[in-house]
């Protein structure tokens, strides 16, 4: 197992009144796993990722992380263990730095060395890798971030969040506030990205087909509980219609499941 | 002369001016403690002076002096969760009464004591008209490339990544919280070593001398920011050294010839404060007239 939560809940005071983010939820995973998160507004997906990553500590629970206790630690100890993109492409980077030197401290997760963060070497190293993005953005290394499209940011975003090849990958609906074209040439990066590294990863997104398309586990939340959890096997054949089915099965019906079918 | 005095005052005051660029600018956080960094250098080097040290040994401990009361509001700011205004204005505070006890008095004299800037002149051999606006010019270089050195280290890269996106730097496996105590310790080290230097050029310390110095740092970012328009980290400090001598300039010509136009010494901080109201209100004050206009 590399990520274990073990009876997590979190609740937060909205107001006077006590909402339940995440009730005595259970998760594991295995490596290599590829999981996809669905589920409507509320239902705690993004709650999910804080506790995982660290931003937000559970009321009670374990969180295990690659054979490790980690529910104590603060987000920058587990930041080594862990990739994180998010849906805002302004918040995976530096807007006023380079594209090469966002990348430099991503490949060096936040060095504190006294030593140049850009070298000759790292430099074409950087450059090499940003070629595989396939996004001419090898040329643009000494472009402020600041500079980019939307798109081109969250391709950086991702790459960065992969660099180190950490342990567990953290996807938090980061395509979703992209044009379609540019959301799907940001997913076709992830998707080789997460393959040809191996990387464990868990990704949150509200679009149905997209979690039934990617990966070979798909997790159903609801009111900060999983409520249905399919493997590649259950998964495979799967159309949209039949997840909505599948939601109204276990109780849930609102509007936005209904927007989410697109 | 006027000119060479200004630009004398402009680099002397760069330092502090830069001090203030790290805060403001490259980790975004509004330091106000600077007012009393900038006094608390003056008081220590002139003690020091007093007390038979070397005037560069003067220097180095204003900017020990500087380098606690910089990470002192970053620990206020961080660990206390004070917000960084108020975390700024509180050490100012405490610097103003620990500054008078520094000093024993609220002034020292150092008229003829030695100085590290005609010290520095003299072993460098420049010209005597010259001496402490080349002396002055060393230190401000060696400095500004210290800093650009350091902005350009995995370290400093990480400093600056704090200002823009602290959430970034956190998923980088780096407390912002630690970068941000030690970019206000360098930052408040500055200061405190342009104070120094200010006392030993002006021959005095005055526990008053801080009124005003987070304005005119302000004041000389934001004039080389409109003069140099920088692109890169280079420029943007060579800007706050040129924007530093072009405010004292402006008001050494605002000083000499304002008398025509009725303005005395005092209203000096009233003409200071109005340039930099404009200039941070020029952005809003743009767009409003655009938006009259379309």
């Amino acid at each position: 197992m590399i990520l274990e939560l073990l009876t997590v809940t979190k609740t937060f005071a909205l107001g006077a009144e006590r909402v339940v983010a995440l009730k005595d939820l259970d998760l594991s995973l295995c490596e290599g796993d590829f999981t996809a998160v669905i589920g409507s507004n509320g239902a705690g997906k993004t709650t999910l990722l804080n506790v995982i990553a660290g931003t937000c500590r559970p009321d009670r629970g374990q969180v295990k992380l690659a054979g490790q206790d980690v529910t104590r630690w603060p987000a920058h100890r587990r930041a080594h263990l862990i990739g994180r993109v998010f849906q805002d492409p302004l918040q995976g980077t530096a807007a006023q730095m380079t594209v090469a030197e966002n990348l430099a401290l991503a490949a060096k997760k936040g060095g504190r060395g006294l030593v140049p963060l850009l070298t000759a070497r790292r430099r074409c190293a950087l450059a090499e890798t940003l070629a595989s993005l396939e996004m001419d953005l090898e040329k643009r290394l000494a472009e402020r971030v600041a500079h980019l499209s939307g798109g081109e940011r969250q391709a950086l975003a991702v790459l960065m969040a992969i660099l180190t090849r950490p342990k567990l990958l953290l996807l938090d609906e980061h395509t979703a506030a992209l044009d379609p074209a540019n959301a799907e040439k940001v997913l076709a990066i992830t998707e080789r990205l997460v393959a040809e590294n191996r990387l464990t990863t868990i990704m949150v997104t509200h679009r149905m087909d997209q979690a039934l398309a990617l990966g070979n586990r798909l997790i159903m939340m609801h009111k900060g509980q999983i409520i249905l959890d399919l493997g590649a096997q259950e998964k495979r054949g799967l159309r949209v219609e039949d997840l909505v089915g599948l939601f109204r099965e276990v109780g849930v019906c609102d509007d936005a499941l209904f927007l989410a079918q697109r | 002369m006027l000119f060479v005095h200004a630009a004398e005052q402009g680099l002397i005051y760069g330092l502090m001016a830069l001090g203030v660029y790290l805060a403001f600018r490259v980790l975004a956080f509004p330091d106000l403690s600077v007012d009393g960094t900038f006094p608390l250098g003056a008081a220590v080097a002139g003690m020091l002076v007093l007390r038979g040290f070397s005037p560069y040994w003067a220097l180095v401990g204003a900017l020990g002096a500087g380098l606690v009361a910089g990470a002192f509001t970053g620990v206020l700011a961080t660990r206390l969760r004070i917000p960084g205004l108020l975390a700024g204005v509180l050490t100012m505070i405490m610097l103003y009464s620990l500054n008078l006890r520094i000093m024993g008095r609220p002034n020292l004299s150092l008229l003829g004591r030695p100085s590290a800037l005609l010290a520095l002149a003299r072993s460098l051999g420049i010209p005597r008209t010259y001496e402490t606006l080349g002396a002055a010019g060393v230190f401000c270089v060696a400095w500004a490339l210290l800093v650009l050195l350091f902005l350009h280290t995995e370290l400093g890269g990480t400093m600056r990544a704090v200002g823009q996106n602290p959430q970034l730097v956190r998923s980088l496996g780096v407390n912002p919280d630690h970068l941000l105590v030690l970019g206000l310790a360098f930052s408040n080290g500055l200061v405190a070593f342009s104070g120094a230097l200010a006392a030993q050029y002006s021959g005095f310390a005055d526990v008053g001398m801080g009124v005003g110095t987070i304005i005119a740092g302000l004041a000389s970012v934001i004039i080389g920011e409109m003069l140099l328009r920088p692109r890169s980290l280079v420029w943007a400090v060579a800007g706050v050294l040129v924007g530093s001598v072009g405010y004292r300039w402006a008001i050494s010509v605002a000083l000499r010839y304002g008398a025509v136009l009725g303005f005395t010494p005092s209203d000096l901080r009233l003409v200071t404060a109005l340039v930099v109201l404009g200039a941070l209100a020029a952005p809003a004050l743009r767009a409003a007239l655009k938006g009259e206009s379309a």
